[in-house]
């Protein structure tokens, strides 16, 4: 622009009612012409304050509300509660109930990243066709979610000590047609977006996060990996025996959108990998084990995490020998990933902000919890 | 698997760093000084054998008589996590030092905490409430929520007014 043409900084609002918003989540963005100078976050809208209701209720009554926080990942939210409070109390689980949860985990992970990445390829532009394939795949296996635990998104399957329920003798062939389709799927995802002309225009070299500044933020997840920094809690902290299976963390290079969503294709062949050698060595036995339904786990506390599909799904449960838990905390990585957004959408345009949120792949069910 | 670091392998860290900064210590946790918390931990992320560099989780809690603020901190090359504590006893104004010029991720962490738990974080650049509006009344994750002045209660409107008086556990008072 040159310096006889001046424009006024003005304040555009985006959302809470917004598609590109993923949720009612609201951004200000004090905008001079294209260019951002601030961002504001607004958020709280879906605010229902879980975790003072986890207070009022048992250990086991608070499975439900951990569905509800990031409802695109239900199993990998139900899997950290639990695993907080079987640190909690000492309890062990069974192999077979492990390995179910390891299965069940990873699937969420590719019916999630199924989501984000079509979402993605909305907010670049690519209008509908991306999303509509991913919906597709992603519906096969909410019907196993559904087959399983009798609800397709707030499944309400981990119990403390195990699963709820054994799995129906139809799940194996299930899982094995959906492992069959998936890999050629991704690739088909790939030839289709990672060579468009316009994808890579809309997110190469947008929104790039540095490594020091992605630790500095304490992002987590696909969004850390992609800036260089090899950090799975599934390989650093290995829960629910993570450590027997073969897998690669994927990590990306530049920190931009582009990486975050190669990143994520990355992880769904792993997640294959992972499912693929876990229902091979799928052990024998009781899938749960015997726990008092008005557990008292001792007085003390826990921190457990796991490596949800949005990165380090943390929960903090602290207990005073009573049935409720005395405090309840979720790390949620949805609202912790949107640390940096501020530092990187600053000077960048309008349209480049919604392609970095769609690429951060929040679930605002998460953030306001 | 990561390693725990424990109470008293942290309290000699912290010592050796900023002398006279640990207030006590239990098996798993290291609980620090208030005046001395921004410092104690700038030195912790520094230094090269603790290398706490990533703040994962920080969230309040609130013990009737005091409030503390538990911040998991790891590191990613040694991968190890510690956990850390510091005490705020007054309840009416609570206050802690913010963490946000060592962490910038601490940002809207602490405004959470400042949102449900009205701990005060000094330094902060922005503090706001983040999740609810401002003018929401009293602290919502505080125990005795239902009984401030001008606090909500349960149920809808209509019945509201008698305050629910919530006494505390005989056995946290010592």
């Amino acid at each position: 622009m040159s310096d006889q043409v001046k424009s006024e900084p003005f304040i555009l609002n985006i959302g809470p009612q917004h598609p590109s918003t993923h949720g009612v989540f609201r951004v200000k963005v004090k905008v001079d012409g294209e260019r951002i100078l601030d961002a504001e976050m607004v958020m709280g809208y879906l605010h229902r304050s879980i975790e003072k209701l986890a207070e009022e209720r048992t250990y086991t009554q608070n499975i439900p509300f951990t569905d509800r926080t990031d409802y695109l990942a239900s199993m990998s939210n139900n899997l950290g509660y639990v695993l907080a409070v079987e640190k909690l109390a000492g309890i062990d689980v069974p192999e077979r109930g492990q390995a179910i949860r390891v299965i069940m985990a990873e699937l969420q992970r590719l019916a999630s990243h199924c989501m984000a990445v079509g979402a993605f390829a909305n907010d670049t532009g690519a209008w509908q066709t991306p999303v509509m394939w991913t919906f597709r795949e992603r519906e096969k296996i909410l019907d196993i979610f559904e087959m399983t635990s009798g609800a397709r998104l707030t499944c309400n399957y981990m119990r403390i000590g195990g699963v709820a329920f054994d799995l129906r003798p139809e799940f194996e062939p299930m899982v094995r047609k959906i492992l069959a389709d998936f890999p050629p799927f991704i690739e088909q995802l790939e030839d289709m977006l990672s060579g468009n002309e316009i994808f890579r225009a809309r997110s190469i070299g947008v929104g790039v996060l540095s490594p020091e500044m992605a630790t500095n933020s304490s992002l987590s997840g696909p969004v850390l990996r992609s800036a260089g920094i090899a950090w799975d809690i599934r390989k650093a902290d290995p829960y629910s025996g993570y450590e027997k299976y073969d897998f690669q963390i994927a990590v990306g290079y530049n920190g931009d959108c582009y990486d975050r969503f190669i990143v994520r294709l990355e992880e769904m062949r792993q997640s294959c990998k992972i499912i693929r050698q876990a229902l091979d060595g799928l052990p024998g036995g009781p899938h749960s084990t015997q726990v008092p339904l008005a557990l008292r786990p001792p007085a003390g506390e826990a921190y457990a995490r796991v490596e949800g599909p949005r990165g380090e799904l943390g929960y903090y449960v602290v207990s005073d020998e009573g049935p409720t838990p005395y405090r309840f905390h979720i790390r949620p990585p949805s609202f912790i990933n949107l640390s940096a957004l501020r530092e990187i959408t600053i000077g960048s345009t309008v349209a480049d902000a919604i392609v970095i949120l769609g690429s951060i792949d929040i679930v605002v069910g998460e953030i306001d919890r | 698997m990561t390693r725990q670091i424990s109470g008293a392998e942290l309290a000699a860290a912290s010592e050796r760093l900023v002398p006279g900064s640990v207030a006590k210590t239990t098996e798993w946790t290291c609980f620090l000084k208030p005046e001395t918390l921004r410092e104690t931990v700038a030195a912790l992320r520094l230094d090269p054998e603790m290398d706490l560099v990533h703040l994962t989780n920080l969230c309040g809690a609130d013990y009737w008589d005091h409030f503390e603020v538990v911040y998991h901190i790891q590191s990613f090359d040694k991968n190890h996590i510690a956990t850390l504590k510091v005490e705020a006893w007054d309840r009416e104004k609570p206050s802690v030092q913010s963490l946000v010029p060592v962490y910038h991720g601490a940002w809207m962490q602490e405004n959470e905490a400042y949102d449900l738990f009205g701990i005060v974080f000094e330094g902060h650049p922005k503090p706001y409430r983040i999740l609810l509006w401002e003018g929401f009344p009293g602290w919502p994750l505080r125990k005795d929520f239902l009984s401030m002045p001008g606090g909500l209660q349960p149920g809808l409107n209509e019945f509201s007014g008698v305050a629910r008086r919530i006494a505390p556990p005989v056995s946290v008072v010592e």
